[in-house]
């Protein structure tokens, strides 16, 4: 009965973590899409004048930045990492889904939908992480997400242009490592079911 | 001072280089490629720089052999990702130099794997049914798929070898696929294709042939009868 509920147990960890990696990886699909699409019509000069990502405000949240090192974390660090990084986003995904209408940009409903869904799907990981933590504990290294102190994208239409499409980089590089750490996680977990990894 | 004049009429600074690409095969390793420019008439030589982002040093390319000509190679103690490489390549001659426009690249945007390898495809056969063909295969080698690092998707297309289209087929994260009713006695090419998580197609393997023996339709079998 024991070894029956620690199956049970195991099969619904996996299923969690494969749940939580497509989450993770439309996630981060959308967030290149809305990149891309934004792309086609953005002023050239805002290349230059946009900031460089490392000031990003969750690039001070310490992470693996190559194979070795993230191989080397451990599960549940590595859980509390995925969940500080998605965390630090819910201000700025609010901010970005209120201000795409308002944004001077030719098709800016298509924007607001996407950023929208983006903002829903970021909700429904954030749901599934708080289960996963239950199943893999947390971690004693305690990770708090990043304040967001940009409260409004400025008042000009091309600096609001700038800091729309600066953040949308920037998340798309934190969702980039959130579904990398989560497939990590799940392929840990199916170790006895190699055809899946 | 005349065939000064000369000389400079003949020679000049190289013109701009190009960075056409760079492209990493496994989100572990990256190679840059670059055009060069004009020569100027003069032996020229090429120095490719790069500055991350975390950093105001500016290193100098570490490999400049590994990927072939006017490349740089970064090994895996080179390469960080999440973190954008500023890239420039400066050529260089008697007379001056030159320096191309900067490139930014952070390498997870910019994977792309090698093909597929051992792809074969064999007729099965069985008394009861039709004969169907089997393709099977293996990821890249250099590719960590074991450990979640990437996740590759599969593509299939099968072709009849007198015939001109291509039939694409998805396979998703499978490393083998079933072609059920192929023609009597022809010969097929297939090839396979992956795709990691998050970057581009990789390019076509090697087509494999297979050859149909002669059956008879097992429905057309029936009708015989």
């Amino acid at each position: 009965l024991l070894c029956l509920s620690a199956q049970c147990h195991a099969v619904g960890l996996n299923d969690l973590l494969d749940r939580a990696s497509q989450l993770s990886d439309k996630l981060h699909s959308l967030s290149t899409s809305l990149t891309h699409d934004l792309d086609t019509h953005f002023p050239p000069m805002g290349k230059i004048l946009m900031p460089r990502p490392s000031m990003c405000h969750t690039a001070p949240l310490q992470t693996p930045n190559d194979k070795d090192q993230a191989l080397k974390v451990p599960e549940s660090e590595l859980l509390s990492l995925v969940r500080a990084l998605l965390v630090s986003w819910n201000d700025p995904l609010l901010l970005l889904s209120s201000e795409a209408p308002t944004l001077s940009y030719p098709y800016n409903g298509y924007i607001y939908s996407k950023t929208r869904e983006l903002q829903e799907n970021s909700h429904n990981l954030s749901a599934g992480l708080d289960r996963l933590v239950h199943k893999i504990g947390t971690s004693s290294k305690s990770l708090s997400p990043l304040p967001f102190r940009g409260g409004d994208l400025g008042s000009d239409r091309n600096s609001r242009l700038i800091n729309f499409y600066f953040l949308l980089s920037c998340f798309r590089r934190d969702s980039h490592k959130i579904d990398s750490f989560l497939k990590l996680l799940r392929c840990r977990a199916v170790k006895q079911r190699p055809e899946m990894c | 001072i005349f065939a000064d004049v000369l000389e400079s009429a003949r020679f000049s600074p190289p013109g701009k280089p190009k960075l056409t690409g760079c492209r990493s095969p496994e989100k572990e390793t990256f190679t840059c490629w670059w055009e060069p420019g004009p020569d100027g008439g003069l032996p020229t030589s090429y120095s490719l720089y790069y500055r991350k982002d975390n950093s105001d040093t500016v290193y100098e390319c570490p490999d400049y052999h590994t990927a072939g000509k006017n490349s740089c190679f970064f090994n895996k103690y080179e390469t960080s990702i999440w973190v954008n490489y500023n890239i420039t390549v400066m050529a260089t001659n008697a007379l001056g130099s030159s320096v191309s426009d900067p490139v930014d690249v952070d390498v997870v945007y910019i994977v792309q794997p090698h093909t597929p390898e051992n792809v074969t495809a064999v007729v099965y056969t069985d008394d009861d049914d039709d004969p169907f063909l089997l393709a099977r295969w293996e990821p890249p080698r250099k590719v960590d798929t074991h450990s979640g690092w990437i996740t590759l998707v599969y593509e299939l297309r099968v072709k009849l070898e007198k015939g001109d289209t291509w039939e694409e087929h998805f396979a998703g994260q499978q490393k083998q696929f079933n072609i059920f009713s192929p023609r009597s006695g022809e010969v097929y090419m297939v090839q396979v294709r992956c795709k990691p998580d998050h970057g581009f197609w990789s390019e076509w393997s090697p087509i494999s042939y297979v050859k149909v023996p002669d059956y008879i339709h097992r429905e057309r079998s029936m009708w015989i009868l």
